[in-house]
């Protein structure tokens, strides 16, 4: 009986197509949006796994106190005397465009037992010539081949030296080699330095003489830094998921409006109802499965398209290796269509409990619809001022969270405003109608579409509550990006005082400081330095607090070209006397640290130097954009001198006349250096610029495409009941109102009712904006930014939602101007 | 009052051309009342929404009040009707999104021709007083199509355009509407062109002309 039940319902949509389509379009567009976000953190997520699998965060690591690089005689020595140290070299080899990691190591003393290497003959193999070049399936196609021909091949790279025959191990992290120590020195031409010497994580109790101990715990792995940046995007696809999720729940609520008398029929003719309910709920899961089915694949398109930015992004913020190929386990495949499936029953929870619970008698009186949409709306109000005190608290529960804290209650508050605002958007607009009506009493045309308006109201709100999510956050997202956009390239001229930059490792770049002070051409060298040290303990208004943390350094030259621009957030009595204090025995520390430390100019900081620990005041605090890291600023000479830090590279200002080529070539025939050490301001703005656009390319295309979503959502409801639209609209016809004033009703309907919601998004876009950069970006990112707004955009976006709904609202009206408003009036009910 | 001269009218249908009125002439004058009958599918709606100006005939002409409908555009027809006609439907066509009040004052309104003690006197007469507030899905079918008479009819239209007015109710309730009707048209002195199948319902009025394979009969010598 159940499938006959089944088939009835199912008939209804044989005559009414455009709501399966609006059902299905929901249910895809949902999927689809929530799929794709959810593959690129899937597949991201497996490369950090692969990443934390290697070693990099898993060891501890020991570096020289003196600052110098560490050789093989330094793992020699510490092998000699006992510790169970391992060494590891690091570079980078070219391949036509792409650039590939390769690590040497020595798998016979490299701790964790992460089987690189393998063990009996294959360990033989990687061991000795010719060795083995371990790397994942994914990273052969960089090397032009295919997983075929891959196995015991030996590529040749950019310095024509050929890669030892390579081994496939799936485990590795994408875009990276693994060898044996000794054939990654013959390919990165390196005698006798070592980048690492890594330990087992606690093998040592205390670092040997001359050398630090950087704990395992206390290196952030690239999943811890990069939660917030995959919260963010799963936030913004849960909205997207959300807004479907209202179209489906609009197109069901119609259906069932409209199924009523057949449901009532059926009942009649006997089916119970736990029959018809379960029937329901099979067409329900039936639509589900064929949506989540167009949802994933078109989210897996999405996604193989955005993923090649996101990799971008994390690379260049927080240097995390991400493949450009996806990777979607068998929990993504389940999850997504959990999560589909869920929403749908959801969105459909009440239209099975109305079938399961009506009279049969009562099933057909869709009449009722006013009494019980007024009911609908006292219940929505009581709900919206439930979850707005809800947002009130969390407001309160977020202003008492040190700054930098709460990503989680700060979404709960974002989440709550627009559920709170959506739910009070109906009994608003119903107010404004109700108050129009008194108003225009007189008026019996305008009365007219007022009154009409407030009753396709039931039908429209859903509709209009996506709407007014979508234009809020989109509102929202875009004056952060924008805002965020202004201050960061503000920020890249105040950071970037110089007009040329040289970048070359440390030990050509001290000597060329030399030879560039003695060029005629060169007005001021301004080297910058790099290190890192280990914090102490940090002294703040609420007391000491004793730690032991590595914190990286950054060293600059306080001349007047760098002085003058340099931002700075906070100081203690203003930018001068902060310089001053730099140049004496204060530090600056980034807005990361001050957030993450809860500090301020005045408290003070103590470091380890090599002459014991040292405290340092806080002079200022500065803003240091697209860096995930804490950061302390002081002079280069005392960094290096001090600090064991290195030149990282140099600014240079040259005088007018200067010819910038011949430098170049002066430099690399001087210090064996490629002419691109030389850099020109602009470019690294340019470049700077570019990493900055497509970071935000993802949260732009999910903004515009939730936006999209809400217009279709209400495009889809007004286009479902564009026939009945019409009757009406043949009624007024046939009293003496005009075709051409009829036309234009429903647009000065719609239009009327979009600016309502659009103007309400306004202040809740705002608070979206505030949210995000006063909280969550903080808390995120460790960064504030100022509120901007942007009125032009804001009527732009606001001028697309009228577009939308006045191209939907003419819909009904190109109809009645092109069909016979006569045949109309015959089919017509009241 | 209402002249149609030599109208004709033919369909386009997927079997072909359907002519369906072949020359009609038909005069009907002031405070005249005339019923149309014929079978269903014989036109009768058809001539009906002519006369009110809601389609036009391939050739022929037909005048209200002196004003040829084909000289018109259709804002200038769509003006002829709120002001001098009334029509009732069937089905009846209120506005679901006004209460009763709002309804019966509609096309009065519209017409900038709202008499509010003509209007009061109407929904006394109509049996709705007390009901103003009550929105069309809560009144019954008779109740329904008593509101529509009244809304036609609170305009004070010259000539009023009923479609099966009673078509749609039970007999009780059509000899009730019926009897209201006709009353209510006597005390307006609006002349009255109603299409019925029903010889009960056309007997009360003044004339009856049957229509039959596109050409007007008088059944009566």
């Amino acid at each position: 009986m159940i499938w006959r039940v089944l088939a009835t319902l199912l008939a209804h949509y044989r005559r009414h197509p455009g709501q399966l389509a609006m059902l299905l379009l929901g249910l895809w567009v949902a999927s689809a949006l929530w799929s794709s976000v959810q593959a690129v953190n899937a597949t991201a997520k497996d490369s950090y796994a692969r990443a934390n699998a290697l070693f990099s965060a898993e060891v501890d690591q020991l570096t020289r106190r003196d600052g110098q690089s560490l050789t093989r005689d330094d793992y020699l020595t510490l092998r000699r005397a006992g510790l169970p140290v391992s060494p590891m070299l690091e570079g980078t080899l070219e391949i036509g465009e792409e650039r590939l990691t390769l690590i040497g190591i020595d798998p016979l003393t490299l701790p964790n037992d992460n089987a690189l290497g393998g063990n009996g003959d294959a360990l033989t193999a990687f061991l000795t010539p010719p060795w083995q070049t371990q790397l994942a399936p994914e990273t052969i196609d960089v090397l032009g081949l295919s997983r075929r021909q891959a196995p015991g091949a030996t590529p040749t790279v950019d310095n024509n030296q050929r890669l030892p025959p390579l081994t496939l191990r799936p485990e590795l992290p994408p875009n990276t080699l693994v060898m044996d120590i000794a054939a990654a020195a013959a390919l990165l031409d390196s005698d006798n330095t070592l980048s690492q010497l890594v330990t087992a994580p606690g093998a040592l109790t205390q670092p040997p003489d001359g050398y630090r101990l950087s704990r395992a715990a206390t290196l952030a792995s690239p999943e811890q830094l990069t939660d917030s940046f995959h919260l963010n995007l799963t936030a913004l696809a849960l909205l997207s998921l959300v807004v479907g999720l209202f179209i489906v729940q609009a197109a069901l609520g119609l259906a069932m409006e409209q199924r009523l008398t057949t449901l009532r029929t059926l009942r009649a003719l006997g089916v119970p109802a736990f029959t018809l309910t379960m029937a329901i709920l099979l067409e329900l899961l039936v639509f589900g499965l064929v949506g989540s089915a167009l949802g994933l694949a078109s989210g897996i398109w999405l996604a193989g398209q955005l993923l090649p930015d996101v990799a971008t992004t994390l690379s260049s913020l927080y240097q995390a290796d991400v493949q450009r190929s996806l990777v979607l386990p068998w929990h993504y495949w389940v999850g997504s269509l959990v999560i589909t499936l869920g929403g749908l029953l959801l969105a459909g929870s009440g239209v099975l409990w109305r079938a399961a619970r009506l009279e049969i008698l009562a099933l057909g009186q869709s009449q009722a619809w006013r009494l019980g949409y007024q009911r609908q709306l006292k219940r929505m109000t009581q709900g919206g001022a439930v979850v707005a005190v809800i947002a009130v608290g969390l407001a309160l529960w977020l202003s008492r969270l040190p700054s930098g804290q709460g990503v989680l209650v700060s979404f709960g508050f974002v989440a709550a405003l627009l559920l709170g605002s959506a739910l009070c958007l109906p009994p608003l607009i119903n107010g404004v109608l109700r108050l129009l009506q008194r108003l225009l009493h007189r008026r019996p045309l305008a009365h007219w579409a007022v009154a009409d308006i407030q009753l396709q109201l039931p039908r429209l709100s859903l509709a209009m509550m996506a709407l007014l999510i979508a234009l809020a956050t989109n509102l929202g997202v875009s004056s952060m990006v924008g805002g965020f956009r202004l201050t960061f390239l503000d920020w890249l001229d105040q950071r970037l005082a110089a007009p040329l930059y040289i970048n070359a490792s440390p030990s050509t770049l001290t000597p060329m400081l030399d030879w560039l002070d003695a060029q005629p051409d060169v007005d001021e060298t301004l080297p910058t330095a790099r290190g890192s040290v280990d914090l102490l303990a940090e002294k703040n208004a609420r007391g000491k607090e004793t730690t032991r943390e590595r914190i990286a350094l950054f060293g600059i030259t306080p001349a007047p070209t760098i002085t003058n621009r340099w931002p700075l957030l906070d100081t203690q009595t203003g930018r001068s006397a902060a310089w001053s204090a730099l140049s004496a025995r204060s530090v600056f520390i980034n807005e990361q640290m001050a957030v993450a430390k809860q500090l301020a100019p005045g408290d003070v900081v103590t470091l380890e130097t090599p002459q014991g620990a040292m405290p340092f005041e806080i002079a200022a605090v500065y803003p240091d954009y697209g860096n995930p890291r804490q950061q302390i600023l002081m002079p280069t000479d005392v960094l290096v001198q001090r600090f064991g830090g290195d030149i990282a590279s140099i600014g240079l200002v040259v005088n007018e006349s200067a010819d910038r080529q011949a430098l170049r070539q002066a430099l690399a025939d001087n210090f064996d250096v490629s002419p691109d050490a030389l850099v020109d301001q602009q470019e690294i703005k340019r470049l700077a610029t570019q990493i900055f656009e497509r970071t935000f390319t993802i949260t732009r295309a999910l903004n515009g495409l939730t936006l999209g979503v809400a217009a279709l959502a209400l495009f889809a409801t007004l286009l479902a009941q564009a026939r009945e639209r019409q009757r009406q609209l043949a009624s007024l016809w046939a009293l003496g109102v005009p075709r051409k004033t009829l036309t234009q009703l429903p647009l000065y309907q719609l239009g009327g009712l979009v600016l309502l919601t659009g103007v309400m998004a306004i202040p809740l876009g705002i608070a979206i904006t505030w949210t995000l950069v006063a909280i969550i970006n903080v808390a995120a990112f460790g960064w504030r930014l100022p509120l901007y707004l942007f009125p032009w955009d804001i009527f732009i976006t606001l001028l697309t939602a009228l577009g939308v709904a006045l191209a939907a609202a003419a819909l009904p009206s190109i109809q009645l101007w092109r069909s016979s408003p006569q045949a109309m009036l015959n089919k017509g009910v009241v | 009052m209402l002249v149609l001269h030599q109208v004709h009218k033919t369909f386009s249908t997927p079997q072909g051309e359907l002519p369906v009125l072949n020359g009609i002439d038909l005069t009907l004058d002031q405070g005249e009342s005339l019923a149309l009958m014929g079978e269903s599918g014989s036109g009768k709606s058809t001539l009906l929404h002519l006369a009110a100006g809601l389609d036009v005939p391939d050739q022929g002409h037909i005048s209200i009040e002196g004003q040829r409908l084909s000289s018109l555009e259709e804002p200038a027809r769509a003006r002829l009707r709120r002001q001098h006609l009334g029509l009732v439907f069937q089905q009846f066509h209120l506005v679901p999104s006004l209460n009763v009040i709002d309804n019966l004052r509609l096309q009065a309104r519209l017409a900038q021709r709202e008499d509010a003690e003509w209007t009061a006197h109407l929904l006394a007469r109509l049996g709705l007083a007390g009901r103003e507030e009550y929105f069309p899905e809560q009144l019954s079918g008779g109740q329904q199509q008593r509101l529509a008479i009244g809304r036609a009819l609170a305009v004070r239209p010259s000539l009023l355009l009923a479609d099966e007015p009673t078509g749609n109710l039970d007999e009780q309730s059509a000899d009730t509407v019926l009897a209201l009707l006709l009353e209510l048209v006597a005390e307006t002195r609006c002349a009255l062109l109603m299409v019925t199948h029903s010889a009960r319902v056309a007997a009360p009025l003044n004339r009856l002309v049957r229509l039959h394979l596109g050409r007007l009969e008088d059944p009566r010598p």
